[in-house]
């Protein structure tokens, strides 16, 4: 049975074998026997860090003509506040009407909790419905309902004859699982029960060959690129202009996507994945009932891993040739146009703090400029990771620390307190640590900004090395503000929290 | 009854109090909770409270049980107190805050319980009922006052003549919130108080141990810090006067007046300051004159707020500026009782003026109450219209200031498209500061 027949997608830590708490170095990561067994651990010191709700709505407000209802209490989905911003100025990067997303919230109530929400949810279902009209609404679960057991799957089956919208259920129970990558299953799981299957449509009655001639040509030649929400339009249109060289059509999926034309993701000659911990869910099922085979092998960040995504993509196609003279071609005015910025990033070192495949990904990119680094933190380590665990060991000539934390800035403050980097490099909220420190930051995830393909590694350095010119900001700050660590936690060893099945850490 | 919230402009309880928590002296906020509620949090101020984000222990640095199934099925009273005690060693504070969470609470935990073994007077633990189910992120910042209050502050010491507390303005859900309090404390140091107000620049916890020697609580709010306020006095025996924020110089005048009744200050005294504050603001107001009028600066204006900004908005719009407010909003959901008494205020501007004025939670609807308060055209050849207008809301009100052609100023959360650390719109220099920023919008595109 495949997990879209369950009603929610299993959490990572049992599909995916994922972990959050680990203290480790690159070289022992890369040697590691049995990869996926990293004990899935925890710490006996933890700070907050996000749930699966909050980028899994970072996905769902930027669809369009879509409404978001969060059967919740009042504070789950505060975050889209933040997120509106980048779905605004998502919406005018595609030349679409520039509004705020819709989204709501039952509420719930002390009253629920006692009695249940699901009276509630169904007339704010009819109501949102028939006030604003959207196509599609997302109904999604949070920690509440999960307790009190109102079952918004069925709620929704028996409710859906009587609106107009098409109800989407999405499950985002924030104690579930630790993985927030869960998310993405999450979304994938109800886009994909729910908005993937189109009807056939009546034969014409002459039939224009040349055009059936066309759509075949072009669908034979159509990649499903499936995005993040890192990813700005910038960002898509490099790999748009890097499948144009190969005279490939991309159809970018599902961020900022019209649910209408979601089904053409099912008739597209190959997926590929620009961030597997983001994609292998929808993946499999494209493959599996839709017969769209797919390539998932890293992240187009950096100039060796763009090279490589775009040698596995033309590989597919049979494109090698084009491929390499393109390859050629970019890498060779990319490498002069870097020389510039050499002189100002030999020989420093940066720290670098993001999501599992980004953050390798992008210490990659900053070998390939010059960069020494000092440290990673990676979010979470799943199966996917090992293979960047490797290209980056072959890649780095000393040993460096790689601490797997779900956020968890006080192992940071630790760790860059000793390690002293002169750059640092972090998660959208994340960068706050390494500033207090002192540390230049240059945030790593800011949907908007450059970070894709060989223009991507362009401007990464082209940003560092302005943030370089002038580090006063960081450096004034942090001399007059601290961090809220006692100071005999700098003394310590910074894994000294991280409990592990089968016995303490030792790091 | 409501079954749904459009685009909440608030967080929860927990949101509200973990902001409260963070923006007191050497705190340390502890959240018995899934791990997802800290984030949530961290992007809702960064997209809402004008780039704020987090303060001494916020946004991520914030401990955390992060509860899981485990402690879903097993009880989560043991991981809150291995918590608490690693607390102890990895951060540093004075006073620890434990704040629970719609999990926790629904699970059952007997938080009082588990903080009861840890707690000590070198290191004091106090904990706020504050799941996200049991109100928005005022009752929060109310709860975390509360908890205080009851569990913090000293008990039975002796009164000391003008020695004043004042709240009412939330952390970061009043984006202005630094800027307001310290122009509000400084105002009343002028009648020769001394005045503690829990989150400003001179604040500590021991002036916080030691505020139950006030003689007066000032709450500036008819709504936020009033049950609080209520707990204080049972507590503490200290009485307490609720207050409309005071926004530019009738606001200001009004509040100075009742503080200076309630302690029976000098009224010469009271009165000098309020003439000499009304010179300074109408001296820079002077040279604005010419064009303020050859620009025709006066607008129709809709006010969309919290129970603080819509009525303290419109007041000065009405009373100082000389706007025509026609409909005022309020987005929150107060009691019944208080929600009488906001309503109230509305009725008694100055300028004669009577606004309509609605609570409406759902941004997409405030368009609706704008019409029945002023109709559209009906095909007739000269039509009054609504304008030139002037939307005053939050940044989620820029579509409605769109769509009827008026300027528009984020005051209200969220407040996404403007910075703010220390501006103040509360006190004679706040109207000033409004005025920059209302007239600013107008010539913006100049």
């Amino acid at each position: 049975m495949s997990y879209f027949d369950q009603k929610e997608p299993p959490k990572r830590e049992d599909r995916l074998h994922a972990a959050i708490a680990h203290g480790s170095t690159i070289c022992s990561l890369a040697n590691r026997k049995n990869c996926k067994c990293m004990n899935d651990g925890d710490r006996l010191f933890t700070q907050g860090s996000i749930c699966q709700l909050l980028p899994a709505l970072a996905i769902m407000n930027s669809f369009a003509d879509s409404a978001v209802l969060l059967h919740g209490a009042i504070g789950c989905g505060s975050c889209v506040h933040s997120q509106n911003a980048v779905v605004k100025s998502g919406n005018a990067a595609r030349q679409r009407p520039v509004k705020d997303g819709l989204w709501f919230s039952t509420a719930l109530d002390e009253t629920d909790v006692i009695s249940g929400g699901e009276t509630k949810l169904e007339a704010a279902i009819r109501e949102i419905d028939r006030r604003c009209r959207p196509g599609h609404i997302f109904v999604v679960a949070t920690c509440i309902p999960a307790l009190t057991g109102d079952d918004i799957d069925t709620l929704i089956r028996n409710l859906q004859p009587q609106v107009a919208a098409r109800l989407l259920p999405v499950h985002c129970e924030g104690f579930k699982t630790k993985i927030w990558a869960t998310a993405y299953d999450s979304v994938y799981h109800s886009v994909g029960n729910g908005l993937l299957d189109w009807e056939e449509e009546e034969p014409l009655f002459t039939r224009d060959e040349f055009a059936e001639l066309k759509d075949e040509y072009l669908r034979k030649r159509t990649v499903n690129v499936m995005t993040v929400s890192s990813m700005g339009r910038v960002d898509e249109l490099e790999l748009q202009r890097i499948l144009g060289s190969l005279d490939l059509a991309t159809n970018f999926f599902p961020l900022f996507a019209k649910p209408e034309e979601m089904y053409k993701v099912t008739q597209a000659a190959v997926s590929i994945s620009t961030c597997p911990t983001h994609d292998d869910y929808l993946l499999y099922h494209l493959q599996e009932k839709y017969r769209v085979p797919y390539i998932i092998s890293t992240m187009p960040i950096g100039i060796e891993n763009t090279s490589q995504w775009i040698r596995d993509l033309a590989a597919f196609f049979g494109l090698q040739e084009q491929a390499e003279r393109f390859i050629e071609q970019e890498t060779a005015s990319l490498a002069s146009a870097l020389k510039e910025f050499e002189p100002v990033f030999a020989g420093k070192r940066a720290f670098v703090s993001a999501g599992e495949i980004r953050a390798f990904v992008t210490s990659g990119l900053l070998t390939e400029l010059g960069f020494e680094i000092a440290g990673i933190r990676s979010f979470h380590h799943d199966e996917y990771a090992d293979a960047e665990y490797q290209k980056l060991a072959a890649k780095t000539e000393k040993d460096f620390v790689v601490n797997i934390a779900n956020a968890q800035p006080f192992e940071e403050a630790n760790l860059l307190k000793k390690l002293k980097p002169d750059i640092f490099l972090g998660h959208w909220n994340g960068n706050g640590t390494a500033a207090k420190l002192g540390i230049p930051a240059s945030v790593i995830y800011n949907t908007g900004l450059s970070f894709i393909g060989y223009k991507g590694v362009y401007e990464v350095a082209r940003r560092l090395c302005k943030q370089l010119k002038n580090t006063t900001y960081n450096r004034k700050l942090s001399s007059h503000i601290r961090l809220p660590y006692t100071e005999g936690w700098y003394g310590e060893d910074a894994f000294k929290y991280i409990r592990q099945a089968g016995g303490e850490a030792s790091a | 009854m409501r079954n749904f919230i459009e685009r909440p402009r608030y967080s929860c309880a927990l949101g509200g109090a973990l902001a409260t928590a963070g923006a007191l002296p050497d705190t340390i906020p502890i959240m018995h909770a899934a791990s997802g509620c800290a984030g949530n949090f961290a992007w809702a101020q960064s997209g809402g409270s004008g780039l704020q984000v987090g303060g001494y222990c916020g946004g991520l640095t914030v401990p955390g049980s992060n509860v899981q199934e485990s402690e879903v099925v097993f009880g989560g009273a043991e991981r809150l107190q291995e918590q608490i005690r690693s607390t102890f060693e990895v951060m540093d504070g004075k006073l620890y805050l434990v704040l629970t969470s719609c999990v926790t609470e629904m699970i059952g935990d007997d938080v009082r319980a588990a903080i009861a073994e840890l707690t000590s007077p070198e290191r004091p633990v106090i904990a706020a009922e504050t799941a996200g189910f049991r109100g928005n992120s005022y009752f929060g910042y109310d709860a975390v006052l509360q908890s205080l209050f009851r569990d913090f502050v000293e008990k039975g010491g002796t009164k000391v003549k003008n020695r004043v507390n004042l709240w009412g303005i939330a952390p970061t859900f009043d984006v202005f919130w630094r800027g307001n309090i310290e122009v509000l404390s400084s105002l009343l140091s002028r009648l020769g108080l001394e005045v503690n107000t829990f989150f400003g620049s001179s604040d500590s916890l021991d002036r916080i141990r030691t505020s139950s020697s006030a003689v007066l609580n000032i709450i500036v709010s008819d709504v936020y810090g009033v049950e609080a306020a209520r707990l204080f006095e049972e507590e503490h025996a200290t009485p307490f006067i609720t207050l409309p924020l005071p926004i530019g110089p009738s606001g200001t005048d009004s509040f100075l007046r009742k503080v200076g009744e309630a302690l029976s200050i000098r009224d010469s005294l009271v009165s000098g300051i309020i003439e000499r504050e009304n010179a300074d603001y109408y001296r820079y107001l002077d040279p604005l004159t010419d064009a303020y009028n050859d620009f025709d600066m006066q607008r129709y204006a809709v006010v969309v707020g919290d129970c603080n900004y819509a009525y303290g908005l419109t007041r000065f719009l009405s009373d100082d500026l000389g706007w025509i407010p026609e409909l005022a909003v309020c987005t929150d959901e107060p009691k019944a009782e208080f929600a009488t008494i906001l309503a109230e205020r509305f009725t008694t501007l100055e300028s004669g003026l009577r606004p309509a004025f609605v609570f409406e939670t759902d941004t997409s609807e405030i368009v609706r109450h704008l019409s029945e308060r002023w109709p559209g055209p009906s095909g007739q050849r000269y039509y009054n219209a609504f304008s030139p207008a002037f939307v005053v809301g939050s940044s989620l009100d820029r579509d409605l200031a769109a769509s009827i052609g008026a300027a528009h100023l984020s005051v209200s959360f969220p407040v996404v498209n403007r910075a703010v650390l220390d501006r103040s719109y509360a006190g004679y220099r706040g109207g000033l500061h409004l005025v920059e920023d209302l007239l600013g919008a107008i010539v913006g595109g100049r």
